[in-house]
């Protein structure tokens, strides 16, 4: 299996086409609507100089888009999360749990948490997605 | 008189009808702090063990802590103690909104109850003044119309009442406060009844000293501003507990039809935090000093469940009157909830005897004859909602389940003990340990039996919070795995115990740092307690209360999980899975220093300062 570069829109690519093929994430999601960014705070040491900003976009069991931006565009979304980068490396890894993740403060949500609990199947397969694939990391290149 | 402490309680006797005020010495309340710990130190200093927990001469404590009235966030709470007319061991069940820091202001920090009225009472204590009136007129009434009776006559008061099932001995029986919270576990409503002493109703004007006012301030808005950060404040507010209903359900957490199958997604969606809100939450309600107010306030505007505006479920008994008895009727549950409120019962021990009896009925052990005509079948609410008064009223079938589930398995004999969920005579609350271990061990070792509230488990395997600053811990935790869930176990029960005794909501302490809880507990007492001596009070209120209960015949046979639990599921996320209860046992008895017998090891009980307890074990 190919390895990619994390936090690249290469990388990003390779989500979106996993969650595109996913007859199981379209089932899921069919009730979906809108957008998420993932706001990750930079951490030098780490091999993140600036923030990344990634902006992810569903309807319905589609996937709309899920590209690098800028932070006007990731602070528009419906939902925004932000986190440390090693946070959002734990998470995309399988190490944290999302939601755990979010309820002890080590991942920040601004948007509707009821509408992520009532929808918490499809983030959780979103995320799973994300975590099939093998991906090289700033701080392990 | 230390700080933060009213300075004196109040004894009660029913019999003779003297009111008599007392205090407790400084270093006890040092050692011991508030709340359950406390009572329990009371109850094995002053009075006998071996006495029926309905007896005249068994007491029934009503206690708070030093920050109850504070204003610190969550510090409404106060517990109610006894022993247990559901478990013949210890009980104790702790409840939020308004009863604790009315008491506190009213002059008292706990109320100790003995005797037997000739006829009912009420108990009014004003600006420090008790006395005993006549309720011979409220008796037979409900929780919801005794409370707005004694607030008609008083205004102002707050008022704990309990209704026709504490009356007539109901052993899941529940005192209510001012409606809308309960005192639920155990049945201590039943030995309210018992000294005919229908509601406790106080107000008062009276202020707390604390040892630095100035830094206490200081925390508590820090701790605001803790607060509107955590997404767990926040989804307790927009959803309630029963936010954790969908989530749950993912990851093996909430029990479907007793206890029997692994998962419902139908059923979890039906009856979740966000349907209810989307459907009939009319607003969420706050405890005293409570910015989180998860409180749900519903109506059923019409239909066969139609309800008054009023306080609604928690997930608890979305789960009991829910996903256990298999009803996706939110608006039935509602109803069901209403009912038990009215009535003065526990829903998690009433809801849990009516799935024991519609699983005996499905398979035929109970019939319409044995029911009263009652058809059980799974999720016929309307027959739920016909059986809650007649358990309240202990007419007929309603009687056999008013002993509780296990008791009534007893005397039908067979294998409907099998489908009892329960330890030590405790129904277990709405969380499966085969979706997570740890969760196993706490029912296994909690004082009060299966408890999810005598500890931070819930909250530290789940992931809802994480305190490494308190003990080593992983960053996330594998549900369905024994491994390192003894330490966990152990140091979130002596963490979680504090809510307890320091009479704080455990929501709180889930959302606040422990820095936090700390500093605002030593600004109030000038106790100067660090993070181990807070820790060990936790410890040393376990260790208490495990040796009542030996002294009251629990011994290592009773540390087991039920035979239900260790029946592996078939779908969900627990599938497959139970707890390895022989190396938590033994890992955990080795933390706690219990020997064989499940009895706690003279050095441990010296190490704790436990001495006297010492002597009355060896």
């Amino acid at each position: 299996m190919a390895k990619y570069n994390a936090m690249t829109q290469e990388w990003l690519d390779a989500w979106k086409e996993k969650i595109a093929t996913s007859k199981e994430y379209r089932e899921i999601a069919k009730n979906w609507e809108g957008s998420v960014s993932m706001i990750v705070n930079p951490d030098p040491e780490k091999g993140i100089p600036e923030p990344i900003y990634l902006f992810t976009d569903f309807w319905h069991g589609d996937v709309l888009e899920i590209a690098l931006c800028d932070k006007a565009k990731a602070e528009s979304a419906k939902f925004v999360m932000s986190g440390d980068y090693a946070r959002w490396k734990q998470v995309a890894k399988k190490e944290v749990d999302s939601t755990k993740a979010l309820m002890q403060g080590k991942l920040k949500l601004k948007g509707d948490l009821t509408y992520i609990v009532r929808n918490i199947k499809t983030v959780n397969k979103v995320i799973d997605l994300l975590c099939e694939i093998e991906a090289i990391w700033p701080d392990e290149a | 008189m230390a700080n933060g402490y009213a300075g004196r309680f109040l004894h009660v006797d029913l019999t003779d009808g003297r009111c008599s005020p007392f205090t407790v010495e400084d270093d006890r309340l040092r050692k011991f702090i508030g709340g359950s710990s406390l009572g329990a130190k009371l109850f094995l200093d002053g009075y006998p063990l071996d006495a029926d927990p309905l007896a005249p001469e068994s007491p029934l404590m009503v206690m708070t802590g030093p920050m109850v009235g504070s204003g610190f966030p969550g510090t409404s709470r106060f517990a109610v103690c006894a022993k247990s007319p559901l478990t013949g061991i210890w009980g104790e069940s702790a409840c939020g909104g308004t009863f604790g820091p009315e008491l506190k202001k009213a002059g008292y920090d706990g109320i100790v109850i003995t005797g037997r009225a000739e006829k009912p009472v009420v108990l009014s204590i004003l600006e420090g003044e008790a006395k005993l009136t006549d309720a011979s007129g409220l008796w037979g009434k409900d929780v919801y119309e005794t409370t707005d009776l004694l607030k008609e006559a008083d205004k102002g008061a707050k008022a704990l009442v309990i209704g026709p099932a504490g009356e007539n001995l109901v052993r899941f029986a529940a005192i209510g406060n001012d409606k809308g919270h309960f005192v639920g576990r155990t049945g201590l409503g039943a030995v309210m009844g018992a000294k005919r002493l229908k509601a406790i109703s106080v107000r008062g004007s009276g202020k707390m000293t604390k040892a630095d006012e100035t830094r206490f301030r200081e925390i508590q808005k820090a701790a605001i501003e803790e607060i509107k950060d955590s997404a767990l404040a926040g989804s307790l507010h927009a959803m309630g507990s029963d936010a954790n209903m969908d989530i749950g359900m993912i990851n093996g957490d909430v029990p479907v039809k007793n206890w029997s199958v692994g998962e419902d997604f139908d059923l979890s969606s039906a009856l979740s935090g966000p349907t209810l809100s989307e459907t009939y939450l009319t607003r969420a309600h706050a405890c005293t000093h409570c910015p989180v107010a998860c409180k749900r306030v519903v109506k059923v505007p019409d239909g066969p469940f139609q309800t008054e505006e009023g306080p609604g479920p928690e997930y608890e008994t979305c789960a009991t009157f829910g996903t256990m008895i298999m009803n996706r009727d939110l608006a039935g549950v509602i109803k069901a909830n209403e009912i038990c409120n009215r009535l003065g019962m526990d829903t998690i021990s009433c809801g849990a005897a009516i799935a024991w009896a519609m699983e005996l009925f499905e398979k035929g052990t109970l019939t319409v004859k044995e029911t009263d005509g009652l058809d059980l079948a799974w999720g016929n609410m309307e027959s739920v909602l016909a059986l809650l008064p007649r358990i309240a009223r202990r007419e007929g079938f309603g009687d056999l389940l008013a002993q509780g589930s296990l008791a009534a398995a007893r005397k039908i004999g067979g294998n409907a003990v099998d489908a009892v969920v329960h330890v030590k005579g405790l129904d277990l609350p709405m969380h499966d340990p085969r979706g997570f271990h740890g969760m196993g061990l706490a029912y296994m070792m909690s004082n009060r039996g299966a408890c999810h509230l005598q500890h931070a488990v819930l909250a530290t395997e789940q992931g809802m919070a994480s305190w490494p600053q308190l003990f080593p811990m992983k960053d996330d935790y594998k549900g369905t795995t024994s491994e390192g869930k003894a330490e966990l176990v152990f140091h979130s029960e002596n963490y979680g115990i504090l809510g307890n005794s320091l009479s704080i909501c455990h929501y709180l302490t889930d959302c606040l740092k422990p820095e936090t809880i700390r500093d605002a507990f030593n600004a109030i007492t000038g106790f100067g307690l660090d993070f181990d001596g807070l820790m060990a009070c936790g410890a040393r209120d376990w260790t208490l209360k495990r040796g009542i209960n030996n002294l009251l015949g629990v011994t290592q046979k009773d540390d087991v999980l039920p035979k239900r639990i260790m029946t592996p599921l078939k779908e969900g996320a627990g599938a497959g899975s139970v707890p390895d209860v022989e190396k938590l046992k033994r890992e955990y008895y080795a933390l706690r220093g219990l020997d064989e017998r499940g009895f706690p090891r003279e050095e441990k009980l010296r190490e704790l300062g436990l001495d006297d307890l010492l002597e009355r074990l060896y």
